[in-house]
């Protein structure tokens, strides 16, 4: 059987798609509480204040997350909508595993088909061997896709969609 | 490696016809991403997280809302046909007069108070999901002279892995306005575009009471949920 195909998420979707906690990805286990901040700024610098972002990565022992229970979103796995300056706020445990990153998936008015991309906690040096990003791995991009440590947990990342600094996004 | 390439079913992120893609789409060529990295299971919604009535967008008032009310039903299915089970399907859609209520809209048209145009579902395990709404309406948009959305009913799917996570858009058949929509007409494939329009299937909805609609979705194929979950 041949695919549905995919249709831009539109301006409109915030109340359908709001779920409680924004933002906040929780695990059935204890980890190490970490926040990432940061914003989507379009292809003229531009804040994008209507998009969707979706986080999903493994538990803090690096594990698949166990399933939540009750009327709790999934664990493992997080939703937020951008502020109308762009930012955004992610609250979650250090993923395990020797490379820790979580899969970012960006959906947004003038999008027709979802952005893929990832952010890694972890030194440049030790992303550029992930083999997942061999294609890239000696190019200036890989740096868009490595937060940047602000102390106490805290982390920065920005998403550029197109132009200069433009983020690393991967084809599905 | 087995990796995943751009599927021509999909619109390009670059599409003139639609205005608010030209500072969005990216210019860098995307990466290729082992499928595996997509493919384990993923995310499990709790059955709780849904709760009784959530299907049913014409109860969120004190009334009926305005509109032509609808049973809508179908099965979720992947590219194997087989039924995406127990996952999250969730709905948006305009008004009657074709308005959301939703504060950025300004189309001026009115809210109805019994209407909000949100739902949300389980499939079942044989990937079969229903909701009750009402028909949207059409509105006009900004993005060319007399430019009009056909009526449509906004669907996401979470899948049961991250390679079947879609986002798409249900159209009407018949709709005058879908040959000259940017957003429908994204689509390269005529056929691929056709399994976003759903079928009228009056036996889907209720003698007297509600039209019924029919719309399969197919979602990719996902190997770790060969023996379904």
């Amino acid at each position: 059987m041949q695919r549905t195909p995919s249709q831009t998420i539109g301006p409109f979707f915030h109340e359908g798609l709001r779920w409680p906690d924004a933002g906040k990805i929780h695990f059935a286990e204890a980890g190490k509480r970490i926040v990432i901040t940061g914003r989507v700024i379009d292809g003229t610098g531009e804040p994008v204040g209507d998009a969707m972002m979706e986080m999903w990565q493994r538990s803090p022992s690096g594990s698949e997350p166990a399933p939540a229970s009750g009327e709790s979103p999934p664990h493992g796995f997080g939703r937020l909508e951008t502020a109308k300056d762009g930012g955004f706020r992610i609250e979650t445990s250090l993923p395990g595993g020797a490379l820790p990153y979580l899969d970012v998936s960006i959906f947004a008015r003038g999008l027709l088909k979802a952005l893929r991309t990832r952010v890694y906690l972890a030194d440049e040096a030790a992303v550029r061997r992930d083999p997942t990003l061999a294609s890239i791995a000696a190019s200036p991009r890989v740096r868009t896709l490595v937060a940047t440590p602000a102390g106490d947990g805290a982390y920065r990342w920005d998403v550029r969609l197109q132009g200069d600094g433009e983020t690393v996004f991967f084809a599905f | 490696m087995d990796d995943i390439k751009t599927s021509p079913l999909d619109p390009p992120y670059d599409f003139a016809g639609y205005g608010s893609t030209r500072r969005r789409f990216p210019r860098e060529p995307l990466v290729p991403l082992a499928r595996e990295a997509l493919d384990t299971p993923g995310p499990l919604v709790p059955k709780g997280f849904v709760r009784g009535g959530d299907n049913d967008l014409t109860r969120a008032g004190k009334g009926l809302p305005l509109g032509e009310r609808m049973a809508l039903a179908g099965r979720v299915l992947d590219a194997d046909g087989r039924p995406v089970r127990r996952s999250l399907v969730e709905i948006w859609q305009a008004n009657a007069s074709g308005r959301y209520d939703h504060p950025g809209d300004n189309h001026d048209a009115p809210l109805d108070p019994n209407f909000h145009g949100i739902g949300r579902t389980l499939t079942d395990d044989e990937g079969r999901y229903g909701f009750v709404t009402i028909k949207p309406g059409s509105y006009p948009w900004q993005n060319h002279p007399f430019a009009w959305r056909p009526a449509h009913i906004h669907f996401s799917l979470l899948g049961n892995a991250p390679i079947q996570r879609l986002v798409t858009q249900m159209y009407f058949p018949g709709d005058p306005l879908l040959p000259i929509d940017p957003i429908f007409n994204s689509v390269p494939d005529e056929a691929a575009r056709q399994r976003m329009v759903s079928t009228l299937a009056l036996e889907t909805g209720i003698e007297g009471v509600m039209l019924g609609f029919h719309f399969d979705i197919v979602l990719a194929g996902a190997r770790s949920t060969a023996f379904g979950l």
